[in-house]
């Protein structure tokens, strides 16, 4: 029992990760339709730039807000250089364009970084690990949640209660009523690849506090995927439970059914409970179901 | 010059559905067949002869996921994981079951086709992204798991099946350099080619494309959608097993590094830059992706060795020591780029040029 809550605290935090890179997912999608397979290699580059960052001296929070301001920017810059040509473009070009930009930036990344794993160093988060009861967490873990928290409250509120929020809630909802309505969708568009890219730089940034950082890192934007598919491509809350679903299993997996395999299915098992999903309910938990007609 | 006179002089069936209809396309298709198997493998390079082998496997692999993507419209991420089952099913049968080359190799392609169609089942509940996620999840459950780690234990190699010199030959020609899997390669490509072709302007190829253009409509129309997806998921799974199979040949040692996420993406990149549904796209595609990366690499070879341009752009030597980024830092904007400039891909433009000349000089 000390076990199954061991992890499935681990899981938590964890997947709040998930659950962050998941949102800014979510978004670009609910906004603008694209289905982005970078996902992976923008959380790769918020990590390296702040990596770079935090090793020329910078604290960590002010390496981690200059990140969020060079995602900000990057994310304009890809929305307007890569991904406004395509709009109106069938569905299977622009998913071609975001595996494209997945290359390209991967290219990138290892050109400028190599691909040996880094660390932060000196440790950002204290070693000591937190005693609760029984349970034992490293501080690393507690912190990156209470980080993802902070940003998925901060997004969430954005999204909520201001004034581009609530006109990309509107365009995501209807994007011609939006429109006539004098929304901008370009600037939804852009801001929307802005905050995606925001995110994912953080995620990246704390997840590779946990393990180092190197390439397979950027696996986080393809696990993404099983858990926005399991919260329902479309839905924001749907995101953050699918992070943070995915974050559990992936955990429980890897203690209860790895000892039954060669290699383990840690890497695995998410993409098997995705196929599962997909088979049984494939607009997941609260997607909008898409009655097609001819 | 492939044109012919306004109106149908035929007076067979068999000349309506003739390949090549005219005296000119004959010639050109012979000279092509001499230039293919005479005049290249005996005088160009051993060096020239492997590219032309990677280009005929990416020809050979591609083809599956053209048949899906462009005659079919169901997306694949993951035609690596079939390309490794029939590679490593080809493999096991020769090296644990000693079968001869040929009968593993059409093993190994019914192996990666039920394989694709396991994954390819849930087409019929779902399609467009989720069938891309579906695809996806396959490549990482066959590559990743099933393969690494328990196809790979199988009879106690290792990770890597090293194939010993001499296990692969058909009948009594021993594959054993280059040029010979370059032949083997050559006549590949035909075959596949031309199933392909017949395929895609038979009732199965145009029920595919019903499907590609309209799936509601085309299952008002009567087409058994779910049967002939799958029948489009296991030819296009088939293909990547004989393609897989094929590879065995020019590889030492077939290990789960060789079928990764990258290559399903990158055959889906070819495809996009040759052009979709269009078979032509397949070989343009095949040749600009594997060239041009040559190519460039050539290119900057070239330059380091120039003391002047090593002054002007310090990066050079740097650029061709991680000359693999560079490619797939290369292989990502020409993607993108095609996808924004050029979205029919070269196939279009090929064969913009060849009208242009076909009706040239009087070209209106």
């Amino acid at each position: 029992m000390e076990i199954f809550l061991q992890l499935l605290i681990t899981g938590i935090l964890v997947g709040s990760i998930y659950a962050l890179v998941a949102l800014g997912w979510t978004l670009i999608y609910k906004c603008s339709g694209v289905l982005n397979l970078a996902m992976g290699e923008l959380t790769l580059i918020g990590a390296y730039v702040c990596l770079t960052l935090y090793h020329w001296g910078i604290p960590f929070l002010l390496a981690l807000m200059i990140t969020l301001i060079i995602g900000f920017i990057l994310g304009i810059l890809t929305e307007v250089l890569f991904l406004r040509p395509m709009v109106g473009e069938p569905v299977l070009a622009v998913i071609m364009v975001t595996v494209g930009l997945a290359f390209f930036f991967k290219g990138l990344v290892m050109l400028v970084w190599g691909t040996d794993t880094r660390v932060f160093s000196p440790t950002v988060f204290p070693q000591e690990p937190i005693f609760i009861g029984n349970i034992v967490i490293g501080q690393v873990f507690i912190w990156a949640f209470i980080a993802s928290i902070i940003l998925l409250i901060a997004f969430v509120t954005f999204f909520k209660y201001t004034k581009w929020g609530l006109s990309m809630q509107a365009t995501a909802d209807d994007e011609m009523a939006a429109l006539s309505l004098g929304v901008n969708a370009k600037v939804v568009y852009a801001l929307a690849w802005a905050i995606a890219f925001m995110a994912a730089g953080v995620g990246g940034t704390l997840l590779g506090n946990i393990n180092g950082l190197n390439i397979s890192v950027g696996y986080l934007g393809l696990l993404v995927l099983p858990a926005v598919v399991l919260g329902g491509l479309n839905s924001v809350p749907g995101a953050i439970v699918g992070g943070l679903v995915i974050g559990i299993i992936q955990n429980l997996a890897d203690f209860y059914i790895s000892r039954y395999t060669p290699g383990g299915v840690k890497d695995v098992f998410p993409f098997a409970v995705m196929v599962i999903i997909l088979l049984f309910k494939p607009y997941g938990l609260w997607g909008w179901v898409r009655i097609e007609r001819v | 010059m492939s044109f012919r006179p306004c109106g149908n002089y035929h007076q067979y069936y068999r000349q309506d559905h003739a390949w090549w209809q005219t005296k000119f396309v004959w010639g050109k298709m012979i000279l092509l067949g001499i230039f293919v198997f005479y005049l290249f493998p005996n005088f160009a390079g051993m060096y020239l002869i492997s590219i032309a082998n990677v280009v005929g496997y990416t020809i050979l692999s591609a083809m599956g996921v053209q048949l899906l993507i462009g005659y079919c419209g169901q997306v694949t991420l993951g035609h690596a994981a079939f390309l490794a089952m029939g590679a490593y099913s080809c493999v096991l049968l020769m090296l644990q079951l000693h079968i001869p080359y040929p009968i593993a190799m059409i093993i190994g392609g019914i192996v990666g086709g039920l394989w694709s169609i396991l994954f390819g089942l849930p087409s019929a509940r779902v399609k467009g992204f989720y069938l891309i996620m579906t695809t996806m999840a396959a490549q990482f459950l066959t590559v990743e798991f099933f393969i690494t780690q328990y196809v790979s234990q199988i009879g106690g190699r290792g990770v890597a099946f090293s194939i010993p010199p001499g296990t692969v030959k058909i009948g009594p020609w021993m594959i054993k350099n280059d040029r010979d899997v370059y032949y083997l390669m050559a006549i590949l490509v035909i075959l596949f080619t031309f199933i392909m072709a017949n395929l895609i302007r038979s009732k199965i190829g145009r029920a595919w494309i019903a499907i590609r253009d309209n799936d509601i409509a085309a299952e008002t129309m009567g087409v058994n959608i779910v049967l002939y997806k799958l029948l489009a998921f296991f030819v296009a799974g088939f293909f990547g097993g004989m393609a897989g199979a094929f590879w065995v040949t020019s590889l030492a040692a077939v290990s789960p590094e060789h079928f990764h996420f990258g290559w399903s993406l990158w055959l889906v990149g070819v495809i996009l830059i040759g052009g979709v549904g269009s078979i032509h796209g397949v070989i343009f595609g095949s040749l600009f992706m594997t060239l041009i990366p040559e190519g460039l690499k050539f290119l900057i070879f070239v330059l380091t060795q120039n003391p002047i341009f090593v002054n002007l752009m310090p990066f050079l030597p740097l650029l061709l020591e991680k000359f693999l980024f560079v490619k797939e830092a290369a292989f990502g904007l020409a993607i993108v780029l095609f996808l924004i400039y050029e979205p029919n891909g070269l196939s279009y433009r090929w064969w913009q040029i060849k009208n242009y000349f076909n009706l040239w000089p009087f070209s209106y």
